[in-house]
């Protein structure tokens, strides 16, 4: 049924692009049939796939450091309360600070290649996954923590059988606001250091008016950010299926 | 006739006798105070409290809220430690474990947890083959009437339901002591005297230790062997008093009873007074008729 609504939806704004286009003529929004035909050129040519795949290469890297950093620090933090009290202050500081400040030092250390663009996404997707996995250990049910110290349980079994389980919700919720914030960064990274990847055919494209395959562009950038949050979504129901499914 | 061994200055009172005179659970002048927030003055939340249950028998705890019930059971299973005094059981310090199960005033089912799985936590810390331990786990889940039930997470079912499994999960070790903290309160009025029947029933077959929670006089005439009864801020021992009633008392309609009708006037009465007598009670000073 919402699978019918939401196809609805698609035609309307398809409609609505098309008025656009018509409006405003093709120059500066192409028509869907315009773009439609720059798709099929782009996957032609083979350019849309690599930058497809550099751009992927880039952000699912930089991803996965950060939910490999993210994840066992927020749990440390939470764990270790003198530790999570004297990093917090920090943690919050650097995810207060505008990434983008720290570009320019980046690229200063690690040039101008994947590596850089990695740090960006690693640095931006980073902080949504600690804070949020470091909640999740702080919003542990301390009824069902004596709950299990009364059934003869030490502190590492409350740990791993009560709080870890606990804060899974959170983390994963971290890891979702962490892609969104990945994704960004990969753009941005594109657009600031070496031009490659998605980002890099936004900056071409863009800045010599082609504007049928500037939107091909964006909206293959939007069709990750779909897949990828919905791929997290399906991961947050399997994880908490033992929630009322109403 | 009930027995006041002592008055509301709190000094030692014991309960004893019934079928087993060897001690289960020992307070010796017991005190806990606890702070409202980090550094604020402790306040006293049971004072100078001594009591004796004896093993095998089912004592209700009856008392006005916030006189320190919950505090009692937690000091029992060793959870929290004792600002002065000590506490036995069996002798023992008290040592949270298989040995002791609890029952909770909220029924903490781990919620991502299936029925099964939930007592099964309460195995932990036994030594059991994974064959020993599934049999367990069905048995007290068949215990308390639930095995249809057994693979159903805990947000599925209702209150009384979750309720059986806190109580099967606190029975599968089979524990020498059950300590329940108002279990049957947030249960409906039906529900609660099926529970109690089927509570009565487990315990005539397991012979623990009980040291029952609760704020009905009704509740604790109908459970008890003695009934203690504590006053409020701070919490300490005003009466006990033994339940002088036939056992098993779910077979017939024990309300009815003469004698219960006495010891409900009297416990009744006695809390009422409690109640009154008690500053930051909102009926603090206002003199109702007895009825
Ligand atoms: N962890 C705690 N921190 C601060 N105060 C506490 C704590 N535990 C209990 N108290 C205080 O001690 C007193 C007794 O509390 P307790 O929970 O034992 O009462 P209770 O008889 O179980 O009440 P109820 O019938 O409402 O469950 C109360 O005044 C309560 O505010
Ligand atoms: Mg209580």
């Amino acid at each position: 049924m919402i699978l019918v609504f939401r196809l609805g939806f698609l035609a309307f704004l398809l409609l609505l692009w098309a008025l656009a286009a018509q409006q405003m003529g093709g120059n500066v929004v192409p028509s869907p049939k315009a773009t439609y035909l720059a798709a099929g050129r782009m996957l032609g040519e083979g350019r849309l796939i690599r930058a497809l795949g550099d751009s992927l290469t880039v952000f699912l890297s930089g991803y996965a450091l950060a939910i490999a950093v993210g994840v066992p620090m927020g749990i440390l933090m939470g764990g270790f309360r003198v530790l999570g009290k004297t990093l917090e202050v920090y943690v919050y500081a650097l995810a207060a600070t505008p990434r983008v400040a720290f570009i320019p030092l980046i690229i200063v250390m690690l040039g101008l290649g994947v590596e850089a663009k990695m740090f960006i996404v690693f640095l931006g997707a980073l902080m949504p996954v600690l804070i949020n996995t470091y909640a999740g250990v702080l919003a542990a049910d301390d009824e069902l923590i004596e709950m299990a110290q009364s059934v003869g349980a030490g502190r590492m079994r409350v740990f791993r059988r009560i709080v870890l389980p606990g804060a899974v919700p959170f983390v994963i919720v971290g890891m979702r606001l962490g892609a969104t914030i990945g994704l960004i960064n990969t753009v941005v990274a594109e657009l600031y250091t070496s031009v490659k990847g998605l980002g890099g055919l936004l900056a071409i494209y863009g800045n010599t008016f082609r504007m049928a395959e500037y939107f091909v562009v964006v909206l293959m950038l939007s069709l990750i950010g779909v897949v990828v949050t919905e791929s997290l979504r399906y991961l947050e129901q399997r994880a908490s299926r033992w929630r009322i499914v109403k | 006739m009930h027995r006041s061994d002592d008055g509301p200055d709190g000094r030692p009172v014991s309960v004893t006798g019934g079928r087993n005179p060897e001690a289960g659970i020992v307070f010796d002048a017991v005190g806990k105070s606890f702070a409202a927030t980090r550094g604020a003055t402790p306040i006293s939340a049971i004072k100078d409290v001594s009591l004796t249950i004896g093993a095998e028998q089912f004592v209700a705890v009856l008392g006005p809220s916030g006189c320190g019930k919950t505090t009692l059971l937690r000091l029992a299973d060793g959870l929290i430690q004792p600002d002065a005094g000590s506490i036995r059981i069996f002798g023992n310090p008290p040592q949270p474990g298989p040995d002791i199960g609890f029952v909770f005033q909220s029924f903490r089912l781990i919620p991502w947890a299936t029925v099964a799985q939930n007592v099964e936590f309460g195995l932990m810390d036994l030594d059991l083959t994974k064959a020993e331990r599934a049999d367990r786990v069905a048995q007290n889940i068949d215990l308390v009437g639930l095995s249809r039930a057994a693979d159903a997470y805990p947000a599925t079912l209702s209150g009384g339901m979750r309720q059986r499994v806190a109580l099967a999960r606190a029975l599968a070790p089979d524990p020498r002591v059950l300590l329940m903290d108002e279990p049957f309160a947030s249960i409906d009025a039906q529900t609660r005297e099926l529970m109690q029947g089927e509570l009565m029933r487990i315990w005539a077959q397991r012979k623990s230790t009980v040291m029952f929670v609760t704020h009905s006089v009704d509740e604790a005439i109908l459970l008890a062997d003695q009934i203690v009864l504590l006053a409020p801020r701070p919490g300490r021992v005003v009466e006990v008093v033994n339940v002088d009633l036939e056992r098993p008392r779910w077979t017939f309609d024990a309300r009815a009873e003469p004698r219960f009708m006495e010891l409900r006037r009297h416990l009744a009465e006695q809390m009422r007074k409690l109640v009154l007598a008690d500053p930051s009670s909102e009926f603090f000073g206002r003199d109702f008729v007895p009825h």
